[in-house]
């Protein structure tokens, strides 16, 4: 109903004013400035929460105009590297943590410390939040919303086995053994073993005790990270909990799988929310609970999209446009769509999320999350490397020694 | 040349002011000499120079030198052969050159079979065959991209209409996940492929089909060949020229171009369904070694030419 | 060697029917030629005779057997092809030889049969070259070297000469005919060209809208036409038709045609029944001289066309045009008045109506 309520009003809102620019031209005076904005939006709910701010924005900023382009995430290296190269880059672009490293390097980001320090609403945001953004004391980026590190459950099948949801890397792998059943077709885990996977499989190998950075320290401990992936790719190879077609599941199968009653529990994070609730009651069939603790760290990400400007032309409008993301009314408004979480710590008091229990593990998450590493040839790795090796060891092709052995000779290529 | 009434009037009487300093003049003896064919060529040349040859250059260039676009600090300094040293010792670039092998080697047989038999069928002119064309030309219109999302839809272990249509069939147990298990993705990827591209060989055989005059399979019916006699011994060799020029494109075309794999596996699970391609994209875009890219490209390069060279050769098509 | 019936075939194309009730015989070691324009069903007829096209109805019989059914291989024929259809990708020695190969000869008695047919056209110096490296002249023989290495009961020949030039085509005529001579093969011959109709065929079939308007000899065909059609398809220059009427003439019959009277011998017994009744007289060019005579025209020079041999002469009688062949002294002047002499013994009364002859 709230949603629905919101919704409408916002349209009508919108239309009020666009009828109103319409009658009135004089309103938009001065000369509008286009920027394009290009991002990495996926989804459905998460194309239904952009066009959401889109429209706040306009009502807003009736002399901005921003089109939106969405590159795909497998295409968006490449096509970022050749704006960059061509000098065609777009105005805005949402960068995530890990690729900030990547695109810092090849000089894509413009530095945004005064404009930030001079913004009125800069005290809404956390100064860790700018951690991953931020390198020599330059920020170049604002967050527009978080990726919390959460995991879903199937509340109904926990309660039907009787079992109590997992805290620890060992009861979810317990709990994974009990709901298991091949001949409901039922799997206790949805790994995602094929593209966007490796950030999970390296977030294995710290819960283990093999933080692929530490400080300024980059490296693997060989015996932890083994013992992360064996465990890890145990689930499928051993313990049989995960469906077999875990090595090419990537997010969309991840999510179909979970949706679709074939498996018990996934990792993603709280952006996935509403595409789940859209096929599964929430606090009925399915659950939420912060991420598992690994023997020897507990580690769930707190990564943020941020966003940052990427061309002089237009900056001052641009900026207008990133700030927006900042602003309570829009980051509810997005949150309400989709189930990512504001940044901002005024958005993040909403009562809408503080007092909705499906939303506690993210707000417990926020207190011992972590940031994701950041090093120029991280993101190369953990795809090109990372991935395939934990592939190898899923299908059986690799021993874990095998596969940690070369992570550790890709890292060596990657940082040499 | 042959003199024309012009040229001579032209020396017949002293060259006026004007008739001196007049372009046209010069242009129209310029146009005389045996330098007008270079200077009409000129203009081509310059074109292909920009923009074929320097890129290609570009390209070779970039294959010696340090390129990481994430590490500034490295510079961008020449580095002789170490891309080409590290390829020799890089056991991806060869699981890559050996599955590049496998996939464009599979996937031309199985699309020019295919295509082939299409080809033979649509040129029957059977009523409802221009109807059918449009149907079996289909998948070559579409996008890769789209082709390959498709597929993995319908290939999806847990949603998936072929999934559910072999299981229904009884040639399957239960729902199998092609793409995650090594022995199944690269023929399920191949199948994929050829599935798109066949019509590619069905377009150019078909028009070569047409070229094949009809008398020639009605002596061949009165010499008594039968119909794969007839194929073996009168179609396949009046399309020898079509069929190189088919497979010599079809070869680049799958030798070059990732993205089908991209989308289907990236090159996994593991590194079963890594190719050359794929290899030379991740490393460009995903690491940011041109560098290293550039030697693979390079490599691809070579391997493409002396291809086309080699199967020139044994095809024999220049012999005619 | 064989003879072949034809009995009663059709063809039809959806609901357009390109040959009606075609009755043939040929006899064995005859020359049948198949004559008629463009679009008359012949080649049809060839090809169902081939067993390249399946008939409508009735019954194609080569020697004894009814081959309806059977595949063309299986028929025992030989084919040249306009076209000629020569195998481009293979030589000349493999194109002769292919009926052979496919028939499994062992090669030994292949190669035999290829050096006899090559020897017989002489072509023994192009077996290893390409079509494609041979000269219209020399593929001709080639593709004829392919029918004949088989010995079959039947040659079909598809209007092998129309791609030549007209010396060429000349010189190739008599070797077919030498050819016919020498093997004794029955030939079914289809072509539009009257001379290679009459100079090989022993038997001419002339065709129009699938109907075979008259099955006869060449003479026949040309000396007592069955219709208007034959008469004005065969010859050239054309057969002059006058029109006229048909009355008692000193105990005979004669032909009025405005003031002149072609007095008439040699009359067919139906003709009777047309006195006084209009009727068409055919007249070949050949047939007139020069000079008063028993059944004499007049009429003013038109056109005067000296060819070496002859002189034609285009004749303005009363209106119509007559063509005659005159000898080669004769250089009359247009204008000047002429009078010519018919022979009416080779002269052919039609039926205006049906234009059938009388």
């Amino acid at each position: 109903m709230n949603k629905n309520f919101n919704r409408r009003s916002v349209l009508k809102i919108g239309a009020g004013l666009m009828a109103a620019t319409a009658l009135t031209p004089s309103l938009a005076f001065g000369q509008t400035a286009n920027i394009n904005y290009w991002h990495t939006f996926t989804s459905q709910s998460e194309f239904a929460g952009l066009e959401e701010v889109m429209k706040l924005f306009k009502a807003a900023h009736p002399d901005i105009v921003v089109t939106q382009e969405n590159i795909p995430n497998p295409d968006f290296m490449a096509k970022i590297t050749a704006a960059v190269l061509a000098d065609s880059r777009p105005n805005v672009t949402m960068v995530s943590s890990e690729r900030f490293a990547d695109l810092l390097a090849m000089g894509a980001l413009t530095d945004m410390t005064e404009r930030l320090s001079s913004w009125d609403k800069r005290s809404d945001f956390d100064d860790s939040r700018f951690d991953s953004i931020t390198k020599d004391g330059k920020i170049y980026g604002l967050p527009a919303f978080s990726f919390v590190d959460w995991m879903y459950y199937r509340k109904d099948w926990f309660e039907e086995a009787g079992i109590a949801p997992p805290t620890t890397y060992a009861e979810m792998r317990d709990a994974a053994i009990a709901i298991t059943d091949p001949s409901k077709g039922r799997y206790g885990f949805g790994l995602r073993g094929g593209p966007g996977g490796q950030n999970y499989i390296n977030n294995v190998m710290e819960a283990f005790g093999s933080p692929v950075q530490q400080g300024d320290q980059i490296g693997l401990d060989r015996d932890k990270a083994i013992e992360g992936i064996a465990w890890f790719s145990g689930l499928l190879t051993q313990d049989k909990v995960v469906p077999p077609s875990a090595p090419n599941d990537g997010f969309r199968q991840v999510i179909e799988g979970f949706q679709t009653g074939q498996t018990g529990m996934i990792w993603h994070h709280t952006g996935s929310f509403q595409d789940i609730a859209s096929k599964l009651e929430p606090g009925v069939e399915f659950g939420t609970l912060a991420m598992p603790a690994g023997p020897a760290a507990r580690v769930a990400r707190l990564a943020y999209a941020y966003n940052s400007i990427t061309k002089d032309e237009n900056a001052d409008a641009s900026w207008e446009w990133i700030k927006f993301w900042g602003e309570p009314d829009a980051a509810i408004a997005f949150l309400d769509k989709t189930g990512y979480f504001p940044a901002s710590n005024s958005a993040s008091a909403d009562p809408r999320i503080a007092d909705n229990p499906l939303y506690k593990p993210a707000a417990e998450t926020l207190v011992f999350g972590r940031p994701q590493p950041s090093f120029p040839g991280l993101a190369g790795w953990l795809e090109s490397v990372v991935l395939p090796a934990f592939q190898r060891a899923l299908i059986g092709e690799a021993t874990p020694e095998q596969a940690v052995d070369e992570m550790i000779d890709g890292l060596n290529q990657a940082i040499g | 040349m042959t003199s024309n009434p012009q040229s001579i009037m032209a020396s017949s009487r002293p060259l006026s002011t004007w008739d001196r300093i007049n372009p046209a003049r010069y242009i129209g003896e310029l146009s005389e000499t045996r330098f007008w064919m270079y200077l009409l060529l000129l203009p081509s040349a310059l074109l292909i120079m920009g923009v074929v040859i320097y890129p290609t250059l570009y390209g070779f260039q970039l294959s010696f030198r340090e390129m990481r676009l994430n590490r500034p600090d490295l510079g961008t300094d020449w580095v002789l052969l170490k891309h080409y040293q590290r390829m020799l010792s890089d056991q991806i670039f060869w699981i890559s050159l050996r599955n590049t092998a496998v996939w464009v080697t599979a996937a031309v047989i199985i699309e020019f079979s295919v295509g082939l038999i299409a080809a033979l069928a649509l040129n029957r002119n059977l009523p409802g065959t221009k109807v059918l064309a449009v149907f079996i030309l289909l998948p070559f219109f579409l996008p890769n991209v789209v082709a390959g999302h498709m597929w993995a839809l319908m290939l999806d272990p847990r949603l998936g209409v072929i999934n559910d249509l072999l299981v229904k069939v009884g040639l399957l147990g239960g729902y199998k996940a092609w793409f995650a298990d090594p022995s199944t993705a690269m023929a399920a990827a191949i199948i994929v492929e050829a599935w798109h591209s066949f019509p590619f060989f069905t377009l150019l055989l078909l028009a070569g089909l047409k070229g094949v005059p009809s008398d020639l399979y009605k002596a061949a019916d009165i010499d008594g060949a039968g119909s794969i006699s007839q194929l073996r011994l009168i179609t396949l060799p009046m399309l020898k020229t079509v069929i190189a020029a088919a497979v010599i494109l079809r070869v680049i075309g799958l030798v070059n171009s990732p993205d089908l794999l991209l989308i289907l596996t990236s090159g996994g699970p593991g590194r079963s369904t890594q190719v050359l391609s794929l290899y030379a994209f991740q490393t460009a875009y995903k690491d940011f070694n041109f560098g290293y890219a550039g030697a693979l490209s390079v490599i691809m390069f070579i391997f493409l030419m002396m291809f086309a060279w080699v199967y020139v050769r044994l095809s024999k098509v220049n012999q005619d | 060697m064989a003879t072949l019936s034809i009995k009663g075939v059709r063809k039809s194309f959806g609901s357009v029917e390109v040959l009606h009730n075609i009755d043939l015989e040929l006899e064995d070691g005859g020359f049948l030629v198949l004559l008629g324009p463009s679009g008359c069903g012949k080649s049809t007829l060839l090809s169902i005779i081939a067993g390249l096209e399946p008939s409508s109805g009735g019954d194609v019989v080569i020697g004894d057997r009814t081959v309806n059914d059977v595949h063309p291989k299986d028929r025992n024929i030989a084919m040249v092809f306009q076209s000629y259809a020569l195998y481009p990708t293979m030589s000349v020695r493999r194109n002769i030889g292919f009926g052979l190969e496919m028939r499994r000869v062992d090669t030994s008695s292949r190669e035999d049969a290829i050096a006899r047919a090559a020897d017989l056209l002489q072509i023994s110096h192009l077996l290893d070259r390409k079509p494609g490296q041979l000269s219209g002249g020399q593929r001709q023989r080639v593709a004829m070297g392919r029918a004949i290495v088989r010995n079959p009961d039947l040659f079909l020949f598809d209007e092998p000469l129309s791609n030549l030039d007209a010396k060429l085509r000349v010189e190739m005529r008599t070797e077919i005919k030498r050819l016919h001579d020498r093997l004794g093969t029955s030939v079914v011959y289809v072509t539009h060209d009257q001379v290679e109709a009459m100079t090989l065929g022993t038997k001419v079939a002339v065709m129009k809208g699938g109907v075979i308007q008259q099955l006869a000899d060449p003479q026949t065909i040309y000396e007592k036409p069955a219709n208007m059609f034959v008469a004005g398809f065969i010859g050239s220059p054309t057969m002059n038709f006058l029109t006229g009427t048909l009355e008692q003439h000193n105990g005979g019959l004669a032909l009025h045609h405005g003031s002149a009277v072609l007095a008439l011998t040699d009359i067919e017994p139906g003709a009777e029944a047309f006195v006084g009744k209009q009727v068409v007289a055919g007249i070949r060019p050949e047939t007139f001289s020069k000079g008063e005579g028993p059944s004499s025209l007049t009429g003013t020079v038109d056109v005067v066309e000296p060819t070496g041999p002859d002189t034609m002469v285009v004749l303005d009688v009363g209106g119509q045009m007559i063509s005659a062949r005159l000898g080669s002294r004769e250089r009359p002047h247009p204008g000047e008045p002429m009078t010519l002499n018919v022979d009416t013994s080779a002269l052919n009364l039609f039926d205006p109506d049906t234009g059938n002859r009388i």
